[in-house]
């Protein structure tokens, strides 16, 4: 779903984000990147949705060589992925409905089914009370829910989120990953930039890790389906 | 929802179906956001359209005193004072037998001199003291305005010159003529002061719509990265330029028709003859739908040069 063949990407002749990263992510798996600040993780996830183009190496994601594709095919391509950014990028003007409903709008979803979809997108984030709400007045984890409420709303082939958990308390942190791991049980292709390292041990899904623009270390998953046995890092059902 | 699996070669819609209301809501929206430079805009192309609809308004009512003028085509036979009536008689018949002369009229010395009694009440004093009457009689006939254009009719005005007792023969559709071509003038002037106007205000609507775009520079980027197409970003500042270009064709008719009443009742008034003809009516409905086509069109390509603009930097 998601291929890197050696992967170089220099903003400048001194500023090289990442340096000849290959890895592969299967269709339906869910995989933590981590890595400390400045690592290059966000640069891999900009790469992803082609916001910037690699300098050198192949990057294909859902069949469609990012390299090779031509601007006019971007949108399309954009709208198979549901991406959660670290600054949540809502619309401040608009209402949490709003936000939701102009993504639908840019799929041709009919208008009388916006308040429908986007209340079962709110509900899955648990936010489904603050439809009229404006992002202002919501909390910061509050805003992150509603960006995760934005990237599901599609029924994204491809989830990727830049920390979702960044700034949250340990509980809403399992929640939030709870809810991305329950979008990868529906078949959506995970992939979560973090840094809380205890989240992913406590996953025991696969990792990769980036240092200095490159793989440092890749972990294999350790443990089957987690939720069907005991609930996702030991909470819900 | 169905899961939209990539096929290649598969054409996506460019818009969306539903997209059209989004973009006149997020065009009211914007404009209404932006009150005070959409008004500039707005004023803008009202001021343009507003002259060019003044130029055709003056031409139109022009052009129409001449059509009346020319549809009343006629021609004055002067006969000499001491014109004996066997002479007036042969001019009467000579005007009955031209199929295309009708409305054959005598005019006598009297009724000239009550005209002018009429038409000039200060004056009639003046005429009461004069020792004999000063008006000769004439025949007054109506000319089809086909046959006034032709060579035949130059030839019968010789001919009727030639008769005895025909002192002069006047027929005024040079001046008509003249007229014509101050109207053409007239529109030729009003087309390029109101075009070059125009295009100012497009200018100006493209800076209002650049501004707007700068406003919204953060949200453009945000659908830019949730798959928003061009199109989409792009439609409402179009329709914003669109819909100021309409307001701003609206406002300049509205403006025009409260000046050309104005005018009408402060002036027509008090000097019908002077002012009449200026005032036969306001402009028809294809030039007043012209006019309001021309704001959109200025708007819609002012708005459309600014986002040409942007479609350069997107990423």
């Amino acid at each position: 779903m998601i291929h890197f063949y050696h992967v170089t990407k220099r903003f400048d002749r001194y500023s090289t984000a990442l340096q000849d990263v290959t890895f592969q992510i299967e269709k339906g798996e869910l995989v933590f990147l981590t890595g400390p600040s400045g690592a290059g993780k966000s640069t891999l996830l900009k790469l992803i949705l082609r916001q910037i183009t690699a300098t050198e190496g192949q990057i294909v994601v859902n069949g469609r060589n990012l390299n090779a594709m031509k601007k006019s095919q971007l949108p399309y391509f954009r709208r198979e992925i549901g991406m959660v950014f670290q600054d949540f990028k809502l619309i401040e003007r608009m209402t949490v409905f709003e936000n939701l409903s102009f993504i639908l709008t840019v799929l041709n979803v009919p208008p009388k089914e916006h308040k429908k979809k986007a209340y079962q997108a709110l509900r899955t984030v648990d936010l489904h009370h603050k439809l009229n709400a404006y992002p202002p007045q919501l909390s910061g984890g509050e805003q992150q829910r509603v960006a995760i409420a934005r990237a599901l709303i599609n029924d994204p082939l491809v989830l990727i989120a830049d920390e979702p958990t960044g700034n949250l308390d340990a509980d809403l942190s399992r929640e939030i990953i709870q809810i991305f791991t329950e979008a990868n049980l529906r078949g959506s292709t995970v992939l979560l930039a973090t840094h809380n390292l205890e989240l992913i041990r406590s996953s025991g899904r696969r990792s990769i890790t980036l240092e200095h623009g490159r793989i440092a270390e890749e972990k294999a998953r350790v443990t089957e389906r987690p939720h069907v046995r005991e609930g996702v890092f030991g909470i819900g059902g | 929802m169905p899961r939209r699996e990539f096929i290649p070669g598969r054409r996506e819609p460019e818009v969306p179906s539903n997209t059209f209301s989004y973009f006149f809501r997020e065009a009211f929206r914007r404009i209404w956001v932006s009150k005070r430079t959409s008004f500039v805009a707005v004023a803008m192309i009202a001021i343009s359209l507003f002259i060019v609809g003044s130029f055709l308004l003056v031409a139109e009512n022009l052009g129409r005193a001449a059509e009346e003028w020319q549809g009343k085509s006629r021609v004055i036979v002067y006969l000499e004072s001491d014109a004996t009536p066997q002479q007036v008689e042969a001019v009467g018949r000579w005007l009955a037998s031209k199929r295309e002369l009708s409305n054959r009229r005598l005019v006598t010395r009297e009724e000239a001199m009550a005209r002018f009694r009429i038409w000039f009440a200060n004056l009639s004093e003046v005429v009461g003291q004069l020792d004999q009457n000063p008006f000769p009689p004439s025949f007054e006939v109506d000319v089809e305005p086909r046959f006034a254009q032709s060579r035949a009719f130059q030839q019968s005005i010789g001919a009727l010159k030639g008769m005895a007792g025909v002192d002069q023969v006047q027929y005024d559709w040079e001046w008509i003529e003249r007229l014509r071509r101050v109207v053409n003038a007239i529109n030729i002037a009003g087309l390029v002061a109101g075009g070059i106007l125009a295009v100012a205000a497009a200018f100006t609507i493209a800076n209002v719509i650049r501004l707007t775009m700068l406003l919204y520079r953060e949200e453009i980027e945000i659908m830019r990265l949730v798959g928003a197409t061009e199109r989409i970003i792009r439609g409402p500042f179009l329709f914003e330029g669109f819909l100021q270009g309409t307001f701003g064709g609206v406002l300049a008719i509205v403006l025009l028709f409260a000046t050309y009443e104005s005018a009408r009742r402060a002036l027509a008034s008090s000097s019908s003859i002077l002012w009449g003809f200026l005032f036969t009516g306001f402009l028809p409905w294809p030039k007043i739908a012209a006019l309001i086509a021309g704001g959109m069109l200025a708007g819609w390509f002012g708005s459309w040069l600014s986002v040409r603009e942007r479609g350069d930097t997107e990423h």
